[in-house]
């Protein structure tokens, strides 16, 4: 029973760190009506940012304080965040969705190009930003950094969802993620809606850079939680930014109780395949997902 | 468009692809060009060329399910995948080879459809998301399954290719081979256009609910625009296959199906003549990239990274210059560009 406990606990603090970083994908989608494939290497940018800032400086003899590393990192995914929209994503306005979806693909083999040719594909190690270690409570383990990690995420979390639906601000951009036509057509700032996606994105999936990676390593094929992010992303609904962190609960929770209770029985094929189930599931029986918008269509 | 002076007493003569004498003359030019390019050239460009085939099949197919149907698919490499394991597992039981491609073809068809069948309940990107996970849980599935099986993480190899009691091994008779099948392919590809089911696919594209009023099942032309698409796939995967005389997941990656999507793209999704040239501007580019780029880092260790980088680069900004300046992709300047020649000297319609 323990260890079935302990198993939930586990898989509940990883499945924040999904929350997390589908909170980045949602954030996106919430305010700029494009879903970007490439949110995983996003996550790796703003990571090797952050390396750079912080221990890439140190090895030419640099020194800045992890304060002073962490605001140069922010400055960088804002700077980040407004090229994508003036280069990107302006010229994209009003086109077919395929085209903007399109676009993500190809920034998903750019940036992971991008990554490569500047920082090369080595391994390297992730400034310790989270305290490492565990707590006990009665019997059960808690990782430190995953345990502050998923209350950041919440936190966050509760913050956007307040963000999106009560300031003037956050209104606007949910008339972009309506309608790109329309939101101009009613004097909404496509342009700057979609600046702030970006900027926001980009902020969030370092935020969950640091909590996935604190004290660990960082390489190119870290890019990959941006695939496992994407179910729960669909599973908390695309426009939900309250959704993501419950969606990322209840994939950790499935995919952890798989790992220890099916793989064993199936080559460790169960704990993989979970996500992607989930998400053909939710696809099949409730494509809004969980709290997303119901679409109606008419002719 | 035509020139003035040339006009059909039939809609058969109307309806035809190489519709005047000067085009089925070049079409014919073309073929006999590629006839005899083993001629002229060596291994290497016609291993080269052998790639480039396979690559415009597998390209062609991904042309019927986003360019004429509209459903994006972003696991046409893992479909490749899947013709090729079923191509080595097949031909591993001594069937002989037109019984292997069509078998390979038609299995790949097969697990397509499975996963195009959320169509039933979603649509646009949504259903795209449904081909990702295709592609990523494609090496999960073979990793997970007995090695004895598909091989699992090591790959199998390939019995070779017998064709009437002949090898085919050296890259002339595979660049013979493979010439047919795109040669069949691409026939296939233009005479889609011209079907009643090509023209489901484009009505569905167009508007899938106004599609759905004039009483086309939506439904099955979107699983079987994936179906067909798929066809061509596995026909690739058996091609990859004897090519590489051993498949391991590896070959078959989410960045293999980008690619084949960008060179779509890059080509213009609507017309096979897109396929075609989005497949030879992309390999001609990436070979070039590749030469220019072992020749600079010719002494750096991280050379072979590098230019795999720098490709990757090179490829997301091509898709994103032609997503923004000329969305019809090359095939439009084409068209232009011949409009140009045949309307010459009166360039007014």
């Amino acid at each position: 029973m323990i260890k079935f406990l302990q198993v939930i606990i586990d898989g509940g603090l990883v499945g924040l760190v999904y929350g997390l970083v589908a909170v980045s994908f949602v954030v996106i989608y919430r305010a700029s009506k494009i879903v970007n494939l490439a949110q995983g290497e996003v996550l790796v940018i703003g990571a090797l940012l952050l390396w750079t800032f912080t221990l890439g400086a140190a090895k030419f003899g640099l020194q800045i304080p992890l304060v002073a590393g962490i605001a140069l990192t922010l400055l960088g995914c804002v700077a980040f965040g407004l090229i994508l929209e003036r280069l990107v994503f302006r010229p994209l306005i009003g086109q077919s969705p395929f085209a903007i979806f399109m676009a993500s693909i190809a920034l998903l083999v750019m940036l992971r190009g991008f990554a490569q040719l500047i920082w090369t594909a080595e391994t390297r190690p992730f400034p310790q930003i989270l305290p490492s270690g565990a707590i006990t409570i009665g019997p059960f383990l808690l990782s430190t950094r995953l345990l502050i990690g998923g209350l950041f995420t919440l936190v966050l979390a509760t913050a956007l969802h307040l963000f999106f639906t009560r300031s003037r601000r956050g209104l606007r951009l949910a008339a972009v993620a309506e309608d790109h036509n329309t939101a101009l057509s009613l004097g909404v700032s496509v342009r700057a809606a979609i600046a702030i996606a970006w900027i926001l994105g980009t902020v969030v999936a370092t935020c969950g850079a640091v909590v996935l990676l604190s004290g660990r390593v960082v390489s190119l094929d870290v890019a990959s939680i941006g695939l496992k992010a994407l179910p729960v992303a669909l599973l908390g609904g695309l426009e939900s930014v309250r959704g993501a962190p419950l969606a990322g609960l209840l994939v950790g929770i499935g995919e952890a109780l798989a790992m220890a209770y099916l793989d064993p029985f199936t080559n460790g094929v169960a704990s993989n395949v979970l996500p992607f189930a989930v998400m053909i599931g939710v696809l099949l029986i409730r494509p809004q997902g969980l709290f997303g918008w119901k679409k109606i269509e008419r002719l | 468009m035509l020139p003035t002076g040339i006009y059909f007493e039939t809609y058969a003569a109307e309806a035809r692809l190489l519709k005047t004498v000067r085009a089925r003359v070049a079409v014919a030019l073309l073929v006999i060009g590629l006839l005899a390019v083993p001629l002229v050239s060596g291994a290497y460009v016609l291993g080269v060329a052998a790639q480039g085939f396979i690559t415009l099949i597998a390209v062609l197919g991904l042309h019927v399910t986003v360019g004429m149907a509209g459903q994006i698919n972003i696991a046409q490499s893992a479909f490749v995948g899947v013709g090729a394991f079923a191509t080595a597992k097949l031909s591993g039981y001594g069937l002989p080879f037109w019984l292997v491609i069509p078998l390979a073809a038609v299995i790949t068809g097969m697990v397509s459809v499975l996963f195009a069948l959320p169509a039933a309940r979603v649509k646009g990107f949504y259903l795209a998301l449904t081909t990702l996970a295709a592609q990523v849980l494609f090496p999960i599935v073979i990793l997970g399954l007995p090695t004895e099986w598909l091989g699992g993480i090591i790959g199998m190899a390939v019995e070779p290719l017998v064709i009437g009691g002949v090898t085919i091994s050296s890259p002339k008779a595979f660049y013979y081979f493979t010439l047919v099948f795109v040669l069949l392919a691409t026939c296939a590809a233009f005479n889609l256009h011209r079907s009643g089911f090509g023209r489901m696919l484009k009505a569905v594209r167009d508007n899938d609910v106004a599609a759905q009023v004039m009483g086309i099942d939506v439904l099955r032309a979107k699983i079987s625009a994936f179906f067909v698409g798929s066809l061509f796939a596995g026909v690739a995967g058996a091609c990859t296959a004897w090519f590489l005389q051993f498949v391991t997941i590896e070959s078959f990656t989410l960045f293999a199906s980008i690619w084949y999507l960008g060179m779509l793209i890059v080509g213009g999704a609507q017309s096979p003549i897109g396929a075609i040239l989005g497949v030879l501007f992309i390999t001609v580019f990436q070979e070039g990239l590749h030469e220019v780029g072992t020749e600079i880092l010719r002494n750096s260790h991280e050379a072979g990274g590098a230019i795999f980088a720098a490709t990757n680069v090179a490829l997301g900004a091509s898709i994103l210059l032609v997503l923004i300046f000329e969305p019809r992709g090359l095939a439009h300047r084409w068209s232009v560009l011949t409009n140009t020649f045949r309307l010459w000297p009166f360039p007014h319609r």
